[in-house]
């Protein structure tokens, strides 16, 4: 739905610990990229700085025509531990995503508008939860969480979905269910949606385009057919790859 | 070699524990006669225990028989004493009502509208001390008003809580006179202090992640709090809630006692008049007391188990017995936010 620009961004967390180191990169309207590195590459700070929750040391993000200078409903972010309230029904989850254009009094006494209510319902319907709409989202199985989640992102009609290792605490069979309900989502929507992953196989399964991320510089850019395991060894083990660091790439693959 | 080394460990040790067992019993001693000595300077003799023990095992003795006179108006004017008073009422059960509607406030001379006033008194105090305990609550969390602003709210609620509901419903009496009114200021001032704090040290322990999470959606400041802090917190403060309102009816008790009206008042008077006949009353006004602390607080703690799955066990009739004997819920002093 939106462009998405990140255009020679820095981030340097006190005073010298560089967690990304001049990126820069473009996300075509409607694209799936995934992003890839090891913990500590930047990741989540790269979400993070594109959901406006912290700003750039140097360099600019735009989503859209609009400069990213702090959180935005148009931009729904996925976190990994799900960040639902957990007293509260996985309906009532699926609305905070509509706070953004709620009215504050409004909002504080649950009054939502009619039409945030259907796309509260439309988003539970989407991710397979409009049986559990009622139900206690503190009571539901990790997975259920996740999708919730994604149901509170959706609610927000973003124009970019962002989702920070959203499958790294589930199962393999959540984890696969959670990414389909995701991609599935972008897909019908038209959604620009960056998600980092740590699972490469889950990674090819569903991604479009790859971004690696390594000690905070894009040392990756590629669709499916560029990302050879010799470049997944790269992004994760630098440029000595896995052999170097004792692995073999068959190691990796199983990894 | 080694043989010396165990003697020598052995003799260490043996010196050890002569030393700590003459610590323990010169410690024993210590605490023995210092507590003599100021049992004395309070003019504690046992020379006037032996003395007064005749008087106060007839008093004890009367307690042994209580007589439910004043349940209610019917039974006072009709002189139905004992427990006879207690089967008349309950088969009249509009005596209850007429009981109620009669009685003047606050006179604490009939028993059930004496413990409906109680019961009253501990409701309205806490329910009036909410709204603005939730403020203070909220505004004193480091989540919410940035520190040092936020120790403004502490502060005012620290010094609040040193103060007990005894004292508060002094203050309040230039205003409202010594009434069930000056009670219920007293109950709902001391609830700002114990009930806010509270408030504050639940939000203080609040996940990072949903509030992250809210305001990732675009949500402003306010929406944020609402929905990112007291969302998360709302079941535990209602538990609180409850909680207060239990050693509300408690306080509300000990402040009839110095005439703010209910059974503590009823209890008051009748122990004022040196009498056999008038301690058999006040006995019957301690069995309601019982009964009606008993009755709140497992009520509320049944209620506050289930809003606490797991965190709260649901309280028994034994457990609330047992905590009959916990003065601090009676004074309104020192509710302990570590008790969690």
């Amino acid at each position: 739905m939106a462009h998405v620009s990140v255009q020679n961004v820095t981030k340097v967390f006190g005073e010298d610990v560089v967690a990304l180191d001049d990126v820069s990169f473009d996300v075509e309207d409607g694209e799936f990229l995934v992003l890839l590195g090891p913990s500590g590459a930047g990741k989540s700070t790269l979400l993070r700085l594109l959901n406006g929750l912290t700003t750039p040391t140097e360099g600019r993000i735009a989503i859209g025509d609009r400069e990213v200078t702090g959180s935005r409903h148009d931009i729904a972010m996925v976190f990994q531990m799900h960040y639902l309230v957990e007293g509260m029904s996985a309906y009532r989850n699926a609305l905070t995503g509509a706070l953004g254009r709620t009215d504050t009094v409004q909002s504080a006494l649950n009054w939502y508008h009619q039409d945030d209510k259907e796309v509260a319902l439309e988003a539970l319907e989407t991710v397979g939860l409009l049986d559990f709409a009622t139900q206690r989202a503190g009571s539901m199985s990790g997975g259920q969480q996740q999708r919730v989640g994604i149901a509170r992102a959706l609610t927000q009609a973003p124009q970019v979905l962002l989702a920070d290792e959203p499958v790294a605490s589930l199962d393999p069979k959540a984890a696969e269910d959670v990414m389909g309900y995701m991609k599935q989502a972008a897909d019908d929507r038209d959604l620009t949606t960056l998600v980092s992953l740590h699972q490469v196989n889950i990674a090819r399964e569903f991604g479009e385009r790859f971004i690696g991320l390594r000690d905070g510089e894009v040392v990756f850019d590629g669709d499916k057919d560029d990302l050879t395991m010799e470049e997944v060894d790269r992004i994760y083990y630098g440029d000595g790859g896995a052999d170097e660091a004792g692995l073999g790439i068959q190691q990796l693959a199983e990894s | 070699m080694a043989t010396e080394s165990l003697t020598a460990v052995r003799e260490r040790l043996d010196r050890r524990q002569r030393i700590v067992r003459i610590l323990s019993v010169l410690g024993i001693l210590g605490v023995l006669v210092a507590t003599a000595a100021m049992v004395t300077y309070l003019g504690f003799t046992l020379a006037d225990i032996v003395r007064q023990l005749p008087h106060w095992l007839n008093f004890v003795g009367a307690f042994l028989k209580p007589d439910f006179v004043d349940l209610t108006d019917f039974t006072q004017n009709n002189g139905v004493g004992g427990l006879r008073a207690i089967v008349t009422t309950l088969t009249n059960p509009g005596t209850i009502v007429a009981s109620i509607a009669d009685a003047p406030v606050g006179s604490g001379s009939v028993l059930i509208p004496a413990a409906i006033t109680t019961l009253i008194i501990g409701f309205s105090g806490t329910v009036i001390g909410f709204p603005l305990a939730l403020l203070f609550g909220i505004l004193g969390s480091e989540r919410v008003t940035p520190f040092p602003f936020n120790f403004i709210f502490r502060g005012t609620m620290s010094s609040i809580r040193a103060v007990p509901a005894l004292v508060w419903i002094l203050v309040f009496i230039p205003l409202a006179g010594i009434s069930p009114v000056s009670a219920v200021l007293a109950i709902a001032t001391d609830t700002i202090g114990n009930l806010g704090r509270l408030f504050t040290d639940e939000l203080e322990e609040i996940d990072e992640g949903p509030i992250e999470a809210i305001q990732s959606t675009g949500a402003n400041r306010p929406q944020t709090v609402i929905y990112g802090m007291l969302s998360q917190v709302s079941n535990s403060f209602i538990a609180w809630t409850l909680y207060i309102l239990e050693i509300n009816t408690r306080i509300a008790i000990s402040l009839g006692v110095v005439g703010a009206g209910g059974i503590g008042m009823y209890i008051s008077l009748r122990l004022q008049r040196v009498s056999a006949d008038q301690y058999a009353r006040a006995a019957a006004g301690i069995i309601v007391v019982i009964i009606i602390v008993i009755t709140v607080e497992m009520l509320s703690s049944r209620l506050r188990a289930r809003l606490r799955p797991g965190e709260e066990q649901s309280q028994g009739f034994i457990d609330s017995l047992m905590n009959l004997a916990d003065g601090d819920k009676w004074l309104g002093t020192g509710v302990d936010p570590d008790e969690k």
